[in-house]
């Protein structure tokens, strides 16, 4: 690589202060670990995220191939102030959060997936993003827009997010609603849970390897078992 | 009235089926019952079908016609049947009477509803058509709001507690473990739903005090079952499971108007003309597929269909009498929390389960020794509200 | 307040809302309407959250209350913290909006 030339194109980047890990215990009584993964992890993260590009159901294609561009100029330092936070139970991987500081003050959420329905999986990790931004970041609002219906009634309408049309958010034309650090302090407790540290022999799994299920079964997981598509 | 017997049942799993739409799904379990019976080509005499929404959720009426032309019943009488989440219980009971009457041999029930093409608040709102239009659905009124308001008077009234509830979810999570029809396989725990500090996020209130493992999940799914005169069952070498009692009432569409609206009259009403056609009591029977569509609502109907005293069924609970291996085993399938909701198969799939039951088909999920069965179906909050006696002969 | 409607049986005298064609207790077909009247008392009621298509709300509150001159009615509940038993004081206000257009209803605050 002509390091001269990619100097130029790799974006400056700001100190931004690490997530600290968490553990929730989901519905099924088991532990999720969340915490930050580096460059490092992109390439175990595609692998996950590659099979949802072929999901149009819930627009899963649509947050999948932006997410699969995100992660991947991240690794590839085309994208500034990047982070990306995951969710493990037993080591599997059950979902991924990402975003990145805009500015020192404002955030700029990207993306939620989750791997594994029925665990509110997607809930806990949107919660642990904007509990990056608002509180280890330390910005002040985080910029959010949705997808799909069900991001909208998830985002917009369970956090009272604020409505923005002064500005444009990264992901796209639709109007795009803000996360205030007034807003976050009154609905955190309903919102954002988990207990801190995490312990260290569940940490040290969840960072030994990221497991993966097969693309077949992050579809059976997105779309259903295939069991009940058998007649 | 001639004696009615069920001679093949069918149904498929319940789940999210984005492959099948609304003929797949009724035709796939048809095609089972009939299978189950042996029946092969013969010609039915007649068809009813119970659904509620399809008018709504997938723009098609007609179904019952529709369905005797996908699998070629012509030219066998069809009828479409709708009482909201107890049109499978409705379409069966029409079938016996029609059975019963002398009038047709061969009658082919099936309840079918297919509901996640469309986003869960549309769903929400469709379910809440069952709701009275000027005195409850302007408010934004849905079923679980119906059930919040019951349960906070039920649960003050009898003593339940938000635990007795946690516990039917998780005793009706673990029977849909062993059911390869249930919709949901996931095991749940107390802390996960109850005592953790996170199941505020992983239970998130519906409709306070019910909260999202209170609920059943929005299905997709059809069950189907074949009735015929009791005295033909012989010739199919099939073991004679009976329809030994049925019954059906009617209660206030609006829960204002209810005289004591902790008192679901028509679930006693219902329960007690099928015990009497029967000539059993609530003692009689050793399984029972009761409506959970809210968890309050197994504990209710437990004590209003008579098998416990008003008060008394979370004690049961407690104790483990609505175990698979206790002494009254409720929703061995998983109930419709776990097994699933698509709301005009309910009522037929609660009676596949009590046949697979009575003849011990029922695998891991096999109450022992069972003869006698008992199932209620409860349509809109408990205004329409059908129940069954099976009962296994020979 | 009269903007809800409610239908006393002329023979027996029980209040009925919503509209019926008979009397719920002893069939008669004649009514005549009346309002509620004075303050009413909260049966029961529910923080609904998961509300359907149209309602773009996190939570509403609804409820059954009684007025003073035995009118049961369902209401939406403007009230922090409510209480079985409390007494409210009714509106007639939109509570939803169907096909384009305003549907009105009771709303209840503290007494």
């Amino acid at each position: 690589m002509d390091m001269e030339i990619e100097s130029l194109l790799r974006p400056p980047e700001s100190h931004m202060p690490p997530y600290p890990a968490k553990v929730i215990t989901v519905a099924t009584g088991k532990k999720m670990v969340v915490r930050q993964v580096d460059r490092k992890a992109v390439p175990t993260l595609l692998k996950a995220v590659l099979p949802t590009l072929q999901i149009p159901r819930d627009y899963y294609d649509i947050v999948g191939v932006r997410l699969y561009a995100e992660l991947l100029g991240w690794y590839r330092y085309r994208v500034r102030d990047h982070y990306c936070l995951i969710g493990q139970v037993d080591g599997y991987l059950m979902g991924i959060v990402n975003g990145r500081m805009y500015t020192p003050e404002v955030g700029m959420s990207y993306h939620t997936l989750a791997i594994e329905r029925g665990l509110t999986v997607g809930v806990h990790l949107f919660a642990a993003k904007m509990e990056h931004h608002l509180e280890f970041l330390d910005q002040n609002e985080v910029w959010i827009t949705a997808e799909s219906p069900i991001g909208f009634r998830r985002w917009m309408i369970e956090y009272g997010l604020v409505p923005k049309t002064d500005a444009q958010h990264e992901l796209g034309g639709a109007s795009f609603y803000v996360l205030t650090k007034e807003l976050w302090k009154a609905n955190k407790a309903r919102l954002c849970v988990g207990d801190r540290p995490c312990p260290e022999d569940l940490l040290a799994a969840a960072e030994a390897e990221i497991k993966l299920p097969s693309e077949e079964e992050v579809r059976e997981k997105i779309l259903g078992a295939k069991r009940r598509q058998a007649k | 009235m001639r004696k009615v017997a069920i001679l093949g049942v069918g149904m498929i799993p319940f789940g999210r089926r984005d492959d099948d739409n609304l003929m797949d799904l009724l035709s796939a379990a048809s095609l089972k019952a009939l299978d189950d019976a042996g029946f092969n080509d013969r010609p039915l005499d007649a068809l009813y079908v119970g659904n509620m929404a399809a008018g709504i959720l997938n723009h098609q009426s007609s179904v019952a016609s529709a369905l005797a032309d996908s699998l070629n019943l012509l030219p066998a009488a069809a009828d479409s049947v709708e009482n909201g989440p107890a049109s499978g219980g409705s379409a069966l009971k029409n079938g016996i009477l029609a059975v019963a009457s002398g009038y047709y041999d061969w009658v082919l029930v099936v309840g079918g509803e297919k509901m996640t093409g469309v986003i869960g608040p549309k769903a929400t709102d469709t379910v809440a058509t069952m709701t009275h239009p000027q005195a409850e659905y302007i408010y934004g009124a849905t079923l679980p709001s119906l059930a919040g308001m019951f349960a906070r008077l039920y649960m003050k009234k009898y003593g339940i507690t938000p635990r007795h509830l946690a516990k039917v979810a998780i005793k009706n999570h673990r029977n849909g473990l062993l059911n390869p029809y249930a919709h949901i396989h996931t095991k749940i725990t107390l802390e996960g739903i109850l005592t953790s500090p996170q199941a505020v996020v992983n239970n998130p209130i519906v409709s306070d005090p019910l909260r999202l493992y209170d609920c059943c999940p929005v299905s997709d799914g059809a069950a189907a079952v074949l009735l015929c005169p009791a005295d033909k069952v012989k010739e199919f070498k099939k073991p004679e499971v009976l329809v030994a009692g049925f019954g059906q009432a009617t209660d206030t569409q609006t829960l204002a108007e209810r005289d004591d609206p902790t008192d679901l009259k028509a679930v006693s009403i219902a329960a007690q003309k099928a015990f009497q056609m029967a000539k059993l009591t609530p003692k009689d029977i050793h399984v029972a597929e009761l409506h959970d569509a809210f968890t309050i609502l197994e504990i209710a109907e437990s004590e209003h269909a008579g098998f416990f005293k008003k008060g008394e069924g979370a004690k049961a609970l407690d104790a483990g009498v609505t175990e698979i291996g206790g002494g009254l085993p409720i929703n061995p399938s998983g109930g419709l929390k776990a097994r699933g909701h698509p709301l005009g198969a309910t009522g037929v799939a609660q009676v596949v389960e009590l046949v697979w039951q009575l003849r011990e088909e029922a695998g891991e999920r096999q109450v022992k020794g069972a003869e006698r069965g008992f199932s209620l179906n409860f349509g809109g909050f408990g205004n329409n509200v059908v129940a069954f006696v099976l009962r296994r002969e020979a | 307040m009269n903007g809800l409607a409610a239908f006393k049986c002329k023979k027996c005298g029980r209040i009925h809302h919503p509209k019926h064609a008979r009397c719920l207790t002893c069939r008669g077909r004649e009514f005549e309407i009346i309002h509620p009247e004075g303050t009413a008392r909260l049966l029961t009621f529910t923080d609904a959250c998961s509300l359907p298509w149209g309602i773009d709300e996190r939570c509403r509150t609804l409820g059954v209350v009684e007025f003073e001159n035995k009118l049961k009615a369902m209401g939406l509940l403007r009230v922090a913290h409510p209480k079985l038993g409390m007494k409210l004081k009714a509106s007639w206000e939109p509570v939803r909006i169907i096909g384009g257009e305003e549907a009105y209803g009771l709303t209840l605050e503290a007494a």
